[in-house]
């Protein structure tokens, strides 16, 4: 069941996300930078698919240009059938960033509602309270604190919360356990697997970490180069729910030498070039 | 899985700032840890006293700061009145100059070309000496106290304009990212995120402005003008009353230290989630 095919097509029904055959190239000062080239993937509803790869292999852009933030140079990309804006619009998108990029000055409650005082008309009627979302995150007694009294966990838990607020259908992560500690990182897998049981979201998720990819994912895709493309989509079938157990376990160790070798193997044509 | 939560830093700060307790121990009046400059203060005043009291200076020259304090308590209610007027200028000054600087951060933080046309101009307007102008305006506009709220709004102006100017543009990305990803408008970014953001950047500037606008007072009511501190000084020091003169100059200094211990206690109360509060908050 696994392929490391560069495209995994599903003939029953359209992919939730469909990116088809994109391109990105920024101006710079310097010239055009080509971040992205010839990037397809496809995400199942309810899917975990985790992007992975070295820093500058264009993995967070392929998440902006999914979350509509940014837009392809060439190719396309659908959200149930409709450009990226569509979704960002009618907010089925919910972004979770590495530094959580909360406000300061606004205490846990006021940073997850201030999804809601924006864009008000665009808002839809909420199927529940804000106080479902931090029992959801475990922050029940911290709602009127402010991010500097919470650790990076818990300002990534607030983050996450911040996100769910629209109970969009799509959640796109981008590296947001990369500032955390070894422990605190791990602890937040689980929860996020928890989080994810709960709710039925799509993720989208952004990692350089190899075993974060594998426990927490359906999918791993493998970017690499300059500009960066598909090296390796990887199918994890390991049985959920997970725990920490699992990176002991066999497959669990193959799937990490099969997503290395493809990253090491861009690497050592990267040198030849 | 509450017990999952990580251990965090001690919530019941958060009720500090919010209480108005004072985090160093201790009410504003108390001297805490001002004693050395207390000190330092008295040292100075009692080297002048013994130094003019030795030397036999005349008064003339150089008063005792004995005879200041007297003559300040003596004609406190004439030094106050005078003040007022100062201080009503400087004030409405400051008031005018936070519009215009204001107004024009927003314009230029809005558009590149708006601040390439009129930014060298503020700069050009910054660095001529206000007291070159103020004569200019005293002929203008009389004796009035348009000129010094003119002028004190000059001199106060640039400041809170280049400092709105970076607040404004001082935005988290990853913050501006998730407010674009809200769909958010321009205005909404404005109120949301760059106008608090900004806050820390105003503050700071207005500690400058705040004394800058009572200089420009000063200053214009020097070159001419019935009243105010500056007219006090002027006339004292035509008549080699240099008691008064200090006098006046004490009540200035007071003035301006009101003001900036006002902005500073704005400030540590709107930016106590701002580095600034915050590190001076744990070094304990």
């Amino acid at each position: 069941m696994r392929s490391s095919a560069p495209t995994l097509t599903r003939e029953r029904s359209e992919p939730l996300i469909a990116v088809r055959g994109v391109d990105k190239v920024f101006g710079g000062p310097t010239g055009p930078i080509e971040a992205l080239t010839d990037v397809t993937i496809s995400v199942e509803r309810g899917a975990f698919v985790s992007l992975i790869g070295p820093s500058g292999c264009g993995k967070s852009t392929l998440l902006r240009l999914i979350g509509g933030l940014l837009d392809p140079s060439r190719g396309s990309i659908a959200i149930d059938g409709s450009p990226p804006r569509v979704a960002q619009v009618g907010k089925q998108l919910g972004f979770v960033f590495q530094d959580s990029g909360l406000l300061p000055w606004l205490n846990v409650v006021e940073n997850i509602e201030l999804s809601l005082r924006v864009n008000r008309g665009a808002n839809r009627p909420r199927p529940r309270g804000t106080d479902d979302l931090l029992e959801l995150v475990g922050l029940q007694q911290f709602r009127h604190a402010y991010p500097h009294q919470l650790s990076g966990g818990m300002q990534q838990r607030v983050g996450i919360a911040r996100a769910l607020v629209h109970y969009p259908s799509i959640l796109l992560m981008d590296e947001p356990f990369g500032a955390l500690d070894e422990i605190t990182r791990e602890h937040m897998r689980f929860e996020l697997l928890r989080i994810w049981n709960r709710t039925n979201k799509t993720i989208v998720f952004v990692t350089h970490s190899i075993a974060e990819s594998i426990v927490l994912s359906d999918i791993v895709i493998a970017l690499a180069g300059q500009p960066g493309q598909v090296r390796a989509i990887v199918q994890i079938d390991l049985p959920r729910p997970r725990d920490a157990a699992i990176e002991r376990s066999p497959r669990f160790l193959d799937y990490a030498a099969e997503l290395r070798s493809a990253l090491a193997t861009t690497s050592s044509r990267m040198l030849r070039q | 899985m509450s017990q999952s939560v990580e251990p965090s830093r001690d919530i019941s700060a958060g009720e500090r700032w919010a209480g108005g307790d004072n985090p160093k121990g201790g009410a504003w009046w108390q001297l805490g840890g001002h004693w050395p400059a207390v000190v330092a203060f008295i040292g100075l005043a009692v080297v002048w006293e013994a130094g003019v009291r030795l030397s036999g200076t005349p008064a003339y020259i150089l008063p005792t700061p004995s005879a200041i304090l007297a003559r300040t308590w003596t004609d406190l209610p004439y030094l106050l009145s005078q003040a007022a007027d100062t201080l009503g200028e400087a004030l409405v000054g400051l008031l005018l100059a936070s519009l215009l600087g204001l107004t024009a951060a927003l314009a230029m933080a809005h558009s590149r070309s708006v601040e390439r046309a009129f930014f060298p101009l503020m700069v050009a307007l910054k660095v001529t000496p206000m007291v070159v102008i103020a004569p200019l305006l005293i002929l203008w506009l009389g004796f009035g106290p348009a000129p010094k709220v003119i002028v004190a709004a000059l001199l106060s102006f640039f400041p809170i304009l280049s400092n709105a100017l970076i607040g404004l543009r001082s935005v988290n990305p990853r913050a501006l990212e998730f407010m674009r990803s809200l769909n958010a408008s321009r205005w909404e970014i404005l109120r949301e995120l760059r106008l608090p953001q900004s806050l820390p950047y105003l503050l700071s500037a207005y500690k400058t402005s705040a004394t800058l606008s009572i200089i420009g007072a000063v200053v214009a009511e020097w070159v001419g003008a019935d009243r105010g501190l500056g007219h006090v000084i002027i006339l004292a020091n035509s008549n080699l009353d240099m008691t008064t003169l200090l006098a006046a100059v004490l009540i200035l200094a007071i003035l301006g230290i009101a003001l900036y211990v006002i902005v500073e206690a704005i400030e540590r109360r709107a930016l106590f989630w701002h580095e600034s509060t915050l590190t001076s908050d744990h070094e304990q």
